[in-house]
């Protein structure tokens, strides 16, 4: 190998960004074709400079355009090894289409989404809006909420993407600038742990097998399409799971860290829960413990894979809680909310009696404050001891002006 | 092929153009490639003309300018020489026998119905009106 | 660098093993396909091809069948070329790690687009592809319409041509812009090599494929296309649409090295006048009539100019 590798400290300090740039190194990426935006910029810096200065060994191609980002590396893909990228917000709006290709042609490509806010008005700050709206995509979807969470996850993504049962690209998501700048604390793989946990690259369906010329991309009409999609339904339904859940396993084995597809936090008795996403299940977390400290029996549900969507996990995490909140960082804009819906689904036709709300807040980068999620697990509280919903289904925090809310 | 169900094919919708392993493709002849029953060379458009050329070699002299200008890979050369038309990939467009440089040409175009011995027997004669 | 296939003549040429397979769906009298196998019968060494959506496209992938016969691709409308940019960079990255299953091949990448799929749609990812240097092709397959989509203009559609959204009619006689000269701006990109290209002249347009596969970087191809079914004639007439595209200079042929280095290469011994070239089109009928006549007289004298230039600019060197 024509690299030298690197001598990391035991625990670093980096930002998500920089986190995910060294995952991205350990994993030893041949091509990475990206294009720069902010919050997300940094990742594929990252791997550049690792290029330049011989720590990895690959192909860098830096495209005119997102779109032209994720068509390079599903061209890249198709040929036959392994390919990353990153993206946010318009960058990622603007690859939707190719997306959809990625997952349809089964490529296991991974792609860091910064998570940003979409426009209009512009915005470069942390809300869930463009990872909503990859939602429907035919991606795996994880979700980080620190810089050791993105880090972690980059290495699950290839082993799960990659895995000749799977082929289907994956997303990992962390908060832009919350997550993507803040520097923390990250425990390190070293790189013989990192490369071994991913291990080589398996080739299958490659381009540049000469020996077997194979077609990428046909046509189908209204006679095959539906199969095809179906297949790629029924793929990510059942047979993503048990190798998420194979990969965590492992993952553990190697570095002590344990993840899981829904991550509990004070769950086993709670009364009232926070079911919500990113750095906002951190701070969730902090204030449940606070309010168990006033006798509130307070837990805080995190998704850790968006999709596929951990229905039977929601379904059984939630079966005793007497009242849910859900959080939506992203504009519902016409409807109750993403996840709102999501949960609501999981929980209809169960015997739960939970009452269930939701909550709208973050957009564009505002703060989610500990006085917020306070109130909320009071709310919360008094619509247990009334034994229904005292207030409206779909309330706004941290919104100036009149008390927004609706339903 | 037969219309499988959502579990009986490959991922992605991918498709091989050859079964097993094939070496050398742009120096091996169709006859002697081991096509997938995904290569569009075993299916037929036989029944998208309405016309269809007609070969008449005695008056051939292998110029290939039908070989190279058959938008439909159906003008059968080997070894230099023009042996034939593949009437399971003809379209009838009838490119063939206007680029036929001979005189009288040694392809012409008849209705798909057309006897093809009754056609060659009475071959049209030098035309000495063009040269 | 891989021995380059020798092709004396027609005889020669002929002894090839087309790589594109028959009963695919395009039309009868499809110049596309003509340009595809010159194409590919210009080598032998190993393929990775993609296609941008279009006729080609729809025609040659229609699940369950492949008309290819080398690995290929499909993405979208706009990005056929960074597909193969992306196999093209992944090659080199398995070959500097030693990781190619078969690490002796030449593989040449080639991307096939229509005019819609370049000149428009996907103008600013083959710029990207030509700029970062890439060792691949792009073929144009130019008609000059959307064909694919039923006849609407495109950037290169002409002066004078009936489509469906810049129809004749009444009070218009079609398109009224002139046809983005992509050779040229492709040029301008100091790629090492672009040329325009026709299948009539075969010969010609083997050796500059030839040339494009031999040369390190990007290389950008214009093939006419004449289309039977938006150009409005008969099937059997294809090349014969084609001669009289070269021999009036609606089409001329020429290359252009290294940004700078302009060749005409083929000087025909008639002219055709540009008249009989349009009378031979349903696109162009409407120009036939007395009030646009005029149209005809500026055709010629646009194509005249033209020649003048690339002669100046032939002699120029520069």
């Amino acid at each position: 190998m024509a690299f030298d590798k690197m001598e990391l400290r035991d625990i670093e300090v980096w930002d998500g960004n920089f986190a995910a740039a060294q995952a991205l190194r350990q994993c030893q990426i041949d091509v990475v074709a990206a294009y720069p935006i902010t919050p997300s910029t940094p990742i594929v810096e990252g791997y550049a400079k690792f290029l330049a200065d011989g720590y990895v060994e690959g192909e860098f191609v830096m495209v005119e355009s997102e779109h032209a980002a994720m068509s390079g590396c599903i061209g890249a893909a198709a040929a036959g090894g392994r390919v990353a990228t990153a993206t946010s917000s318009q960058g990622f709006a603007l690859m939707v289409e190719t997306l959809y290709q990625a997952s349809g042609m089964r490529l296991p490509i991974v792609l860091n989404v910064v998570n940003r806010a979409l426009a209009a008005p512009l915005n470069v700050n942390g809300d869930h809006s463009d990872m909503y709206l990859g939602r429907d995509s035919g991606w795996i979807q994880l979700d980080a909420y620190c810089p050791q969470d993105a880090y972690d996850l980059n290495f699950i993504a290839f082993k799960v993407s990659e895995d000749h049962e799977v082929r289907l690209p994956c997303m990992v998501h962390q908060d832009g600038f919350m997550t993507s700048h803040t520097a923390q604390g990250v425990k390190t793989l070293t790189d013989d742990q990192g490369y071994g946990f991913v291990g080589e690259y398996k080739p299958m369906n490659d381009m540049l097998d000469f020996e077997h010329p194979v077609t990428h991309g046909v046509q189908t009409e209204e006679d095959w399409h539906f199969e095809h999609k179906a297949r790629q339904h029924n793929d990510l339904m059942t047979k993503v799971f048990p190798k998420i859940e194979a990969a965590f396993d492992a993952f553990e084995k190697l570095s002590g860290r344990k993840y899981n597809i829904v991550e509990k936090y004070d769950m086993d008795d709670a009364d009232v829960s926070v079911v919500c996403m990113g750095t906002s299940v951190e701070t969730a977390r902090e204030v449940a413990t606070e309010m168990r400290a006033k006798g509130i029996k307070a837990g805080v549900v995190g998704l850790r894979v968006i999709r596929p969507f951990p229905f039977m996990q929601i379904q059984e995490v939630l079966k005793d809680v007497k009242a849910i909140a859900v959080l939506d960082r992203s504009s519902p804009n016409g409807a109750p909310g993403m996840l709102f819906n999501e949960i609501a689904g999981c929980l209809f036709n169960t015997d739960t009696k939970a009452l269930l709300s939701g909550y709208v807040y973050g957009l564009g980068g505002r703060d989610l404050t500990k006085k917020h999620l306070v109130d909320l697990f009071t709310e919360l509280q008094a619509n247990v001891d009334a034994g229904k919903i005292l207030t409206p289904l779909q309330q706004f925090i941290g919104v100036r002006g009149p008390k927004l809310s609706f339903l | 092929m037969a219309k499988r169900g959502w579990d009986e094919f490959e991922i992605g919708a991918m498709l091989r153009s050859f079964d097993g392993v094939s070496n050398d493709i742009a120096t091996t002849l169709q006859e002697d490639r081991n096509y997938s029953q995904s290569n569009s060379f075993v299916a037929s458009v036989a029944d998208w003309r309405i016309a269809k050329p007609v070969f008449n070699k005695d008056f051939c002299i292998d110029c290939q300018f039908c070989w190279i200008y058959c938008p439909d890979m159906s003008i059968i050369a080997r070894d230099k020489k023009m042996i034939g038309v593949d009437m399971d990939h003809c379209k009838g467009c009838g490119i063939c026998v206007e680029v036929c440089p001979t005189n009288p040409k040694s392809l012409l175009m008849f209705p798909e119905q057309a006897d093809e011995e009754a056609e060659l027997s009475q071959w049209p004669a030098k035309d000495k009106e063009t040269k | 660098m891989s021995e380059m296939k020798k092709i004396k003549n027609l005889k020669e040429f002929s002894t090839s093993a087309d790589r594109f397979e028959g009963a695919n769906l395009l039309c009868p009298g499809c110049a596309h396909s003509i340009i595809v196998r010159e194409v590919l019968n210009a080598t032998n060494d190993d393929l990775v091809l993609s296609a941008s959506t279009g006729c080609l496209e729809v025609c040659t992938a229609v699940y369950p069948y492949t008309s290819w016969d080398a690995s290929w691709i499909h993405i979208g409308f706009e990005n056929g070329s960074t597909a193969v940019a992306g196999a093209e960079a992944m090659y080199k990255a398995l070959k500097n790690k030693g990781r190619l299953k078969q690490p002796d091949r030449n593989p040449k990448f080639v991307s096939f687009a229509g005019d819609g799929a370049s000149y428009d749609i996907g103008f600013q990812w083959i710029s990207g592809c030509m700029e970062r240097g890439h060792n691949i092709m792009h073929v144009v397959l130019d008609n000059e319409v959307y064909a694919n989509t039923g006849g609407q203009r495109s950037s290169s559609t002409p002066i004078g041509s009936s489509a469906t959204t810049a129809p004749a009619g009444r009070v218009s006689y079609g398109e009224k812009r002139n046809k983005k000269d992509m050779v040229s701006i492709m040029a301008s990109h100091h790629i090492p090599y672009a040329a325009q290209v026709a299948p009539n002249k075969w010969k010609d347009m083997v050796k500059k494929i030839q040339h494009g596969f031999s040369v390190d970087g990007p290389v950008f191809i214009n093939a006419v296309s004449p289309c039977t079914t938006e150009w409005k004639f008969d099937p059997k007439d294809t090349m014969m649409i084609t001669d009289l595209a070269t021999d009036s200079l609606v089409f001329p042929l020429y290359e252009i090295i290294d940004g700078h280095e302009l060749n005409i290469t083929y000087r025909p011994k008639n002219v055709v006048p540009v008249e009989e070239y349009l009378a031979a089109q349903g696109r162009f009928k409407h120009l036939f009539k007395d009030e646009y006549k005029y149209l005809i007289k500026e055709w010629q004298e646009r194509v005249d100019a033209n020649w003048a230039y690339l002669n100046r600019r032939e002699e120029a060197r520069v």
